[in-house]
């Protein structure tokens, strides 16, 4: 259970960019989180609403989040293979038979902030 | 109500400090290796064997991540190399922040640091600390289906270390299955097969740390 550590981590992020907007409080973010980050969102959702309670400029805050399911491609031929449950993950291409590098499903990022 | 743009990295500042982490071990030619697995699964008793072969050869020292107590770096330390223990109090994981603060502890005249991460499959994987490399151990008697249930700890791996090999037999540890599942999940991984505590199979991974430990220095 690191979400605790990732949620802390969420609002020194925020933090950071109320600083740097001019912005007194967060009212929402928007969170991009990877299939395969190692996040579970439930629990970041958790131990986000119990931090918010210890910080009055997110106090209101509401976290949207938008699942990213693991999209990877084949280095040699290019094509694209998209792993809607990370339970079918075979990183393989079934082509070429070469491995296949991640390019969705790592994310851990804040992308949109609203504030006043 | 003003909206704001922004795309960051909700762990940006870990990886800032790990890649500081990095530059200090590539600036002193040092290969930094992160050794990852469930509690139990024989990570001090790998690193124990490692350090005596290697011992003789390289200068090495060993940060050891657990909740409580400085058992781990004890044992270590006992083998004649500077060992420091981080107590987490709580954590899961370790993060660059603590391994930063560890090395200043630690003499920089190295060849190889070897960093033993909490036991946990979850949650180090999500935290990059700066090494060049993750060794993720599986041991037989957690049982032949972990791989595909931590895809996340065997993505970051570089080598998967599957340990206790001599009692495989005994635990019905299908070897096939967890092979092919680690070469679906991470088809760049090396694996091995070794048993650490009765010192068996493991002199290929011993040549692949010197590998990396040449290759740190002859950069």
């Amino acid at each position: 259970m690191h979400e605790g550590a990732i949620a802390q981590s969420v609002v020194e992020v925020l933090r950071d960019i109320k600083d740097q907007n001019g912005l007194l409080s967060i009212t929402s973010a928007t969170l991009k989180v990877g299939a395969v980050s190692g996040v579970m969102i439930d629990a970041l959702l958790f131990a986000f609403e119990a931090i918010k309670k210890e910080e009055a400029f997110i106090k209101d805050a509401t976290l949207n989040i938008i699942n990213v399911n693991v999209k990877a491609k084949c280095n040699i031929c290019n094509k694209i293979y998209d792993f809607d449950n990370t339970d079918d993950l075979v990183m393989i291409c079934t082509e070429c038979q070469m491995p296949l590098t991640i390019i969705n499903g790592k994310e851990l990022e804040i992308i949109d902030v609203e504030g006043e | 109500m003003k909206r704001v743009v922004v795309e960051k990295k909700i762990l940006e500042k870990n990886d800032d400090i790990a890649n500081q982490i990095r530059n200090l071990l590539d600036k002193n030619r040092i290969f930094g290796l992160n050794v990852m697995s469930s509690p139990g699964a024989g990570k001090t008793t790998l690193i124990e064997q490692i350090v005596k072969v290697l011992k003789p050869k390289y200068k090495i020292a060993a940060v050891d991540g657990d909740l409580d107590t400085q058992r781990d770096a004890l044992r270590i330390s006992a083998l004649g190399i500077e060992a420091v223990q981080i107590n987490t109090s709580g954590t899961c994981h370790l993060d660059s922040s603590m391994v930063q603060k560890a090395l200043d502890h630690i003499s920089l005249d190295l060849d190889l640091l070897i960093i033993e991460n909490v036991g946990n499959l979850v949650c180090p994987a999500s935290f990059y600390l700066g090494t060049h490399k993750n060794a993720v151990l599986i041991s037989t008697p957690e049982g032949d289906d972990k791989v595909k249930k931590y895809p996340t700890m065997f993505n970051v791996a570089d080598v998967v270390l599957i340990n206790k090999m001599d009692i495989a037999q005994f635990v019905n540890f299908d070897i096939e299955k967890v092979e092919n599942e680690i070469k679906e999940l991470n088809p760049n991984a090396r694996i091995f097969k070794v048993s650490a505590l009765k010192n068996e199979g493991l002199k290929p991974f011993i040549d692949w740390i010197e590998t990396n430990i040449n290759l740190v220095k002859n950069r």
